[in-house]
């Protein structure tokens, strides 16, 4: 009976293999394109097309209503690059992703650790703290001029009351640190969101058992948690620096790019000088300069993207 | 879950917890309050400071949500933002969903895998970039300052939400039901239509909060595109900020009337929020 069973075990086994390996070549014709296709080719002519016409602009003077008035070689490129407004945007959005994202990784990782610990009432909390993500941010930086206002702004009074006179509205760096404080009030919730997953994942297990070593909270965040969810957490911190590069809606709506020009953002730069001045040549080598500036920071991602996704 | 960590930590450690958790709930919570006492002032009442509770320190009243309902951009921008958001849900659901079941159960040249990265590369490239090509193209279509407009670029932009996020959760369904229904008869399509969809609902509905949302927020292509018709509730806000000014009592109303919509619908979507937000890198 028992070599009879063997058999059947290991000839069970065989087939679950023959399966395993047929599976992935068995034959389905037409319709993995059919059900892949449409989204490719809208894909296609939607952003291959734009990007590539993008490029095409850059290396022409366009007149509105005109089109294509003249090649005009690298000579947009130059301006650009002699352009100073164009720098100080690139230096403006450098300053403000390099301020903003660090504090969201910090504090919506210190958030979710608190919130994983499950204590009573963590559920609300998550949904509390998850809910800025879904807020527009342009109705929040509009919402931030009444906050900010020195005619009874509730952060500029709260201000007052505890002896602080910050001139947010007023000076470059006042503005620049509202519209700051606002983004970290608003993605906070991103960074939050994906650590609260990535710590889901640690088993209890592991906690129990570094708990029989140490009784400190801190040293179990440092030594197991932190380098436990560091790859999900790098990824959550490169999707959010990079969706920080494209940030328009909330300083355009909280100071349209002032006082002066503290927060024109390379984003907000090349709305103005494409859809205010028309000057559409300009406007897409502009892009084209950024994309290649924050291309390092895009390989990075993808890398670990593409590890992460398989 | 360090369910386990709780339990062991000294009523100090917990108070600290809780001192930090309603403190960060505080401060995500102000700036709704703050809206949200404001939008039942009257201006006057506005520059009253330190008038923040309704019945005690002022009289509410509903005179802002009547003067900006009023005003006929708002229910214009309001219309728009919703058949705009649901029509481009609805495009990448549609576009989405069969090509993410593709990449996550059938075999390509090219590895699915490489071309699950070529739509994520979609997402991450600025789109400030693309602003002109798309301004031009719509003039040439004739499609500037239509809802139809928006609603291609949102789904251009948003499609790899649709195909990420869903490629992640079908590759999660046991293949042994669609195998079953494999031998009882069933051909690809049916399996795709009738049993891997269905049992995929969570994840679309997550998705078509994702999409809504984003669509509902965006405001580059908004200010870019729309000029009278399509204008949407973003485009509607820079505008009057622009040409109004701000008004605490106004701004209070168009703040709460842009930023409730998406922010309900998501209490009803946490599960797979995370994995969704993350293109499914991070499984949530």
């Amino acid at each position: 009976m028992a070599a009879v069973s063997a058999d059947e075990g290991r000839r069970a086994i065989e087939l679950s293999q023959e399966i395993q390996v047929a599976r992935p070549r068995r034959y389905a014709g037409f319709v993995p394109y059919l059900l892949l296709l449409p989204a490719v080719v809208w894909v296609i002519a939607f952003t291959i097309y734009p990007l590539i016409a993008a490029i095409r602009y850059s290396f022409v003077n366009y007149v509105l209503g005109q089109g294509v008035v003249e090649f005009v070689g690298l000579a947009n490129y130059a301006d650009v690059i002699h352009n100073a407004d164009f720098w100080h945007s690139v230096l403006i959005t450098a300053i403000y992703s390099g301020i903003a994202v660090p504090l969201e990784l910090v504090i919506g990782f210190g958030l979710a650790w608190f919130v994983s610990l499950n204590p009573p009432g963590h559920r609300l909390f998550r949904l509390l703290l998850t809910a800025p993500l879904f807020t527009m941010d342009v109705a929040i930086g509009y919402l931030g001029v009444t906050l900010y206002s020195p005619q009874g702004g509730l952060i500029d009074s709260l201000g007052h009351a505890i002896g602080l006179n910050i001139p947010w509205m007023s000076t470059a760096a006042g503005g620049l640190a509202g519209a700051i404080l606002l983004d970290v009030w608003l993605w906070t919730s991103f960074i939050f969101l994906i650590a609260c997953a990535g710590l889901a994942g640690i088993s209890d297990e592991i906690y129990e058992a570094a708990l029989l070593d140490t009784s400190s909270q801190w040293r179990i965040v440092r030594d197991i948690a932190l380098p436990l969810i560091w790859p999900v957490l790098s990824i959550g911190f490169l999707l959010r620096l990079v969706e920080s590069f494209k940030t328009f809606g909330l300083p355009y709506a909280l100071t349209s790019g002032g006082p002066g020009t503290s927060t024109q953002l390379f984003t907000t730069m090349t709305y103005l000088t494409t859809l205010q001045f028309f000057d559409f040549g300009h406007g897409a080598a502009m892009g084209i300069i950024f994309l290649l500036l924050v291309s390092v920071v895009l390989t990075i991602l993808v890398r670990q993207m593409r590890r992460a996704l398989d | 879950m360090a369910t386990s960590l709780w339990k062991s930590s000294p009523t100090r450690m917990r108070v600290v917890t809780y001192i930090v958790l309603v403190v960060a709930a505080i401060w995500v919570l102000v700036p709704f309050l703050w809206a949200v006492v404001n939008s039942f002032k009257d201006v006057l009442e506005t520059y009253t400071s330190g008038a923040f509770i309704p019945f005690v320190s002022f009289t509410p009243t509903l005179a802002s949500w009547q003067e900006v309902l009023s005003d006929p951009s708002v229910p214009l921008a309001l219309q728009n933002s919703t058949v705009i958001s649901l029509c481009t849900t609805a495009m990448v659901l549609i576009l989405g969903t069969p090509a993410a079941y593709a990449l996550a159960r059938y075999q390509f040249p090219i590895q699915s895998r490489d071309i699950a990265m070529w739509f994520l590369s979609q997402r991450v490239m600025p789109p400030a970039v693309v602003l002109v090509p798309f301004f031009i193209l719509m003039v040439n279509l004739r499609l500037i300052d239509t809802q139809i407009g928006l609603i291609l670029v949102y789904t251009t932009f948003n499609i790899a939400f649709g195909v990420l996020i869903m490629r992640d959760i079908f590759r999660d369904l046991p293949r042994e039901i669609e195998e079953a229904a494999r031998v009882d008869g069933a051909n690809d399509l049916q399996i795709f239509f009738r049993i891997a969809l269905p049992l995929s609902v969570d994840g679309l509905i997550t998705t078509a909060v994702i999409v809504f949302a984003f669509s509902w927020n965006e405001a580059l292509f908004a200010a870019t595109l729309a000029s009278q018709q399509a204008i949407t509730l973003p485009f509607n806000i820079l505008a009057s900020r622009s040409t109004r000014g701000v008004d605490f009592n106004t701004a209070a109303v168009n703040t709460l009337i842009a930023i409730v919509p998406p922010v309900v619908l998501s209490f009803f979507v946490q599960r797979y929020l995370a994995r969704g937000l993350s293109f499914g890198a991070v499984k949530g």
